[in-house]
């Protein structure tokens, strides 16, 4: 296939070096960290469904509580002397599926809102900056709170909340993008050629020069859809002991902890920080790399 | 004698005070019309949740729909769903939050109470938030591609994204356990010698882990150096003239209001874990409390101070912005 050769740097249209090539090693390395962190959440997730894990996440050793990472336990024992690593890898299960829930309603109903403000501006644009207004003026988790007293507390209703007061903040980037594209050559050349807007919308506009964009966005949810059910289920609103989730794990090992057994606290508090670490770098150096205007 | 120009700079003048003046204006009517949708948001959640005041005036009556409506007419409820919105809009617009289902307290005085604990709790931790970010982006954006620099940008990102609990027990373990630095009980009859210190600590420890670090930094060191490679800084510093004056409000004031305002909700939802952890008697107490009671007065009154709070720190960001330049408000 014949490459043309054209000016570097324009939107949409062929560039001479790859944004990748030309990544500085930092922002691969941030890359790079957080592919691992997904990777290793999303296998992970998959032995904790299967139920393939190292111990019985129930099974209480009554003769090593609290034990520090050791032989027997890879990365130590509970209160109750259950062992940490597999109640880390059943903790998964408490925000994975919920917060790919909450990742999809933000994309799918930021990008449906993005296009509409981004194809007809003026009104629709103004509904949507007031709409990411009003969404950025709740504290997400007091917010939360309020819909767990109206309704219960279920981490679906919880999610979809992220996920809906999520979705403008996309809505406004796409419609900001939408609005740069639509006077560009290839789109105007699309419509000219007869394409239905549909078609020009999914394929043109959200499937060839959005993607970058709705990844860095599912990614840097992901992180926050985490951060919400940890924080929950610490508070004691999500799920309850024995079934095991980061933010419960950190609560019970509360009362050790002031007491010398930093353990039981610090390995779930040690999962949260390395998982959502991973998700705002892989967020941030996705964005540096594929998005930014400095770029060759 | 009159100098010539002095007429038409006078004019100049006024006209941009004038500008000033609309941007404000439009600002209020903005936040009022943001704080209508606040408060039609929080009223959908309570129309739509399952539970209904007026049952509990039934209870064990087993009613029917006649009774229900006969004590709904009796009481003078409104039957639109419209209707009633306004009848509780008006409600609150008279400071009336309504009473807690759980202590039979009225809710704005319970709110008035806690609020500048929360209040103190707040503005503490994003000023200790500021302080960590002001001089990390100052450093980052006069040595961008230092290996210090890089370092510090790691650093900020690992504590932007520590478990704001956990950092609360490190916290308590160390000041209190170890080191015996502060009183366990704050609140004991008796002063404590260091007792007043004990404030800090939830400051601290929020301003620390409240998850905007990394952002602050990096959008205040982004902007100071677009604004350094701007050409009306690159005359300055040709003639001689002070830098640091010609970049200070569009590089430095602009950008820490905006981020102000902008992470002012997530350190207000930071400080409903940060109460819970230093067990301090504000707001977000009360909010996790009256969640675990399904207390629905006192969550909402909760969520539209906290709303009117966010949005009063918006509305000072849009003045501000007017004050340093008056060009936007006639975008």
């Amino acid at each position: 296939m014949r490459r043309y050769r054209q000016a570097a740097g324009e939107v949409g249209e062929r560039r001479e070096r790859s944004r990748w090539r030309a990544a500085t090693t930092a922002d691969l390395a941030a890359v790079g960290y957080g592919l691992l962190v997904v990777a290793l959440v999303v296998i992970s997730y998959t032995l904790g469904a299967v139920g393939w894990l190292p111990d019985d996440p129930a099974r209480m050793d009554m003769a090593r509580l609290n034990a520090p990472p050791g032989p027997g336990h890879a990365l130590g024992t509970d209160f109750l002397g259950r062992d940490m690593l597999s109640r880390l890898i059943v903790g998964i299960q408490a925000y994975f599926l919920p917060g790919l829930l909450a990742v999809a309603t933000s994309l799918a109903l930021g990008a449906t809102l993005g296009v509409v403000a981004g194809y007809r501006d003026g009104r629709a644009e103004a509904l949507v900056t007031y709409l990411s207004n009003l969404v950025d003026s709740f504290p997400r988790l007091v917010l939360i709170l309020l819909v767990i007293a109206a309704f219960r507390a279920d981490i679906y209703y919880v999610m979809l909340v992220v996920g809906i007061t999520g979705a403008p903040a996309i809505a406004s980037l796409i419609a900001g993008k939408i609005q740069f594209l639509r006077t560009k050559s290839f789109i105007e050349a699309a419509h000219v050629l007869g394409l239905s807007t549909r078609v020009i919308v999914v394929k043109h506009i959200l499937w060839y020069n959005c993607a970058p964009l709705l990844i860095i966005q599912a990614t840097l949810g992901m992180g926050e859809a985490i951060l919400v059910e940890t924080s929950l289920s610490y508070l004691g609103f999500g799920v309850q002991e024995p079934t095991p989730s980061w933010g419960n794990m950190v609560q019970a090992g509360a009362n050790y902890f002031f007491h010398g057994k930093f353990w039981p606290s610090t390995a779930p508090a040690l999962a949260i920080l390395g998982t959502i670490l991973g998700f705002h770098l892989l967020g941030d150096g996705l964005n540096n790399i594929l998005e930014s205007k400095s770029a060759p | 004698m009159v100098h010539p120009g002095r007429g038409a700079k006078v004019t100049t003048k006024l006209a941009a005070f004038r500008r000033v003046g609309v941007m404000v204006v439009r600002e209020l009517a903005l936040t009022a019309l943001l704080l209508l949708g606040v408060s039609l948001v929080v009223f959908v959640i309570l129309h739509l949740s399952p539970g209904d005041p007026f049952s509990v005036l039934l209870e064990g009556q087993a009613p029917g729909q006649a009774a229900r409506a006969s004590v709904r007419e009796a009481l003078g409820v409104p039957t639109t769903w419209y209707g009633r919105y306004l009848a509780w809009l008006g409600n609150m617009a008279h400071g009336n939050l309504g009473t807690s289902i759980r202590t039979g307290v009225p809710v704005a005085g319970e709110i008035v109470r806690a609020g500048p604990n929360t209040l103190y709790l707040t503005l503490g931790s994003l000023l200790v938030t500021l302080l960590l970010a002001v001089p990390l982006a100052l450093y980052s954006a006069w040595r961008r591609s230092g290996a210090l620099a890089r370092a510090l940008t790691l650093a900020v990102y690992l504590i932007s994204a520590v478990p704001v609990f956990w950092l609360g027990y490190v916290v308590i373990y160390l000041c209190i356990h170890r080191f015996g630095l502060f009183p366990l009980l704050s609140a004991t009859a008796e002063p404590q010698r260091h007792g007043w210190l004990y404030i800090l600590l939830p400051i601290i420890v929020l301003g620390v882990a409240n998850g905007t670090v990394s952002e602050v930094t990096r959008h205040l060191r982004e902007e100071l150096g677009r604004v350094m490679a701007e050409d009306y800084i690159r005359t300055a510093r040709a003639k001689g003239a002070p830098v640091w004056r010609h970049a200070f409000k569009e590089g430095f004031l602009l950008p820490m209001t905006e981020m102000i305002a902008a992470k002012m909700p997530f350190v207000l939802g930071g400080a409903v874990i940060v109460e819970q952890v230093f067990n301090w008697p504000g707001l977000g107490r009360m909010a996790w409390q009256a969640a675990q009671d399904r207390d629905f007065p006192v969550i909402m009154g909760i969520t539209i101070v906290a709303a009117a709070f966010v949005r009063l720190a918006s509305l000072l960001r849009g003045v501000i912005y007017a004050g340093v330049n008056p060009r936007t408000a006639t975008e």
